[in-house]
């Protein structure tokens, strides 16, 4: 009952936003993103991180001194959510300038089995520069980290062979100190993550 | 006695209105017999179909991520009658399975993905395929899909008909 009401609530706040958004100028000061009363803490959240040179280290989900860290939960199978969530994060970078060089991305695979260490570092690496990768084949790891988010994924191999992903498609923008500062669904485009980040940057200026 | 009143004015209003409603009819159809209009609407129904057209408009393909094994193409169709999409292929030297998919959000706000296999269009509104909605899926990509390259997509529609799409690779939506 909470838990729905809030939900409600939520998606009044979001929508209220996004129309203002959509409504004012470009320097609006109102978030397109969720931002919650009680922002979630992620502070005490490590998962390995992979790079082509070394093995896979503790990565924690915070963001570095003064910077911003923006983490998504997908998998590069994905031909649709992901590529658009990360060409859109791209395209915000680009606009918002030297500025964005404060921001980096982590992406977690929910579908450790088929993305390698090698091929989600070229699939992030195509869209954005400061990346971490981050994937475990440790199952309650992964769940411990998606319940700090809040966030969900399943996998299902159907009777033909197919592999078929569901995963929670939002952007986590979390801060130096661990807490998610904002939540953007998907959909918000390249002008949301434009509007959010920027207003998010001045912050911490 | 008011309740009745009413009626027989619902009534007298109905039976104004068959009577101006037959009246015309009976004007627009005065020069011809009853089997000619209908041997002309046959003909008028025949020549709708075969007049009908399908437009695809801003068709695009996602540049496919280094070593990404999946593609997705996103284009504007309208039809001129009814009809749906119900496949779409391109050359296996681009990609080994097409599948029309949309892209659905679970109760608990987690999204995936289902192919579609009949995707209706309504005469003359514009079915949008688009990020986080209907796409149209590439799978086992031979090679990647690359900006400056285009995708020769064949869409088949329920009517019967196909439809072969010259469609860019692209960074963004255009």
């Amino acid at each position: 009952m909470n838990r729905s009401t809030n939900f409600l609530k939520n998606f009044l706040t979001l929508t209220t936003f996004a129309t203002l958004l959509f409504s004012c100028s470009t320097e609006s000061s109102q978030f397109v993103g969720l931002v919650r009363d009680q922002p979630l803490d992620v502070s005490k959240v490590y998962l390995p991180e992979e790079t082509n040179a070394s093995p896979a280290e503790p990565f924690n989900t915070v963001a570095a001194n003064g910077e911003l860290l923006i983490l998504f939960f997908g998998y590069t199978n994905c031909p649709d959510l992901c590529p658009t969530t990360l060409a859109d994060i791209r395209a915000a970078f680009a606009r918002i300038g030297d500025d964005a060089k404060r921001v980096s991305v982590a992406f977690v695979t929910v579908d450790p089995e088929r993305d390698t260490a090698q091929l989600l570092t070229n699939y992030v690496g195509s869209f954005v520069d400061r990346f971490h990768v981050l994937r475990t084949t440790d199952f309650n790891e992964l769940q411990v980290a998606k319940d700090a988010f809040l966030a969900s994924s399943t996998i299902q191999k159907t009777s033909d062979g197919k592999v078929e992903v569901s995963h929670t498609a939002t952007a986590y923008v979390v801060d130096d100190s661990g807490l998610v500062v904002d939540e953007l669904p998907f959909g918000v485009g390249a002008d949301g993550f434009e509007n959010d980040l920027k207003i998010l940057l001045r912050e911490i200026n | 006695m008011i309740r009745k009143d009413m009626k027989l004015k619902s009534i007298a209003v109905v039976a104004v209105l068959t009577i101006a409603f037959t009246s015309c009819s009976i004007d627009s159809e005065s020069t011809t017999t009853e089997s000619d209009a209908t041997v002309e609407t046959e003909v008028a129904s025949t020549e709708a179909a075969a007049r009908a057209t399908i437009t695809v408009e801003d068709a695009w393909a996602r540049t496919s991520p280094m070593d990404a094994t999946v593609g997705a193409a996103y284009m504007n169709i309208t039809s001129s009658a009814d009809d749906a999409l119900v496949g779409a292929s391109v050359d296996t030297s681009v990609a080994m399975m097409t599948q029309v998919h949309e892209t659905t959000t679970a109760a608990d706000g987690s999204m995936g993905m289902q192919e579609i296999k009949s995707l209706p269009l309504l005469a003359g509104v514009k079915t949008e395929l688009k990020p986080g909605g209907y796409h149209i899926m590439m799978m086992k990509l031979v090679k990647p899909l690359v900006v400056g390259e285009t995708v020769s997509i064949t869409l088949t529609f329920e009517s019967g008909s196909t439809q072969v799409v010259e469609v860019p690779v692209l960074e963004e939506a255009p």
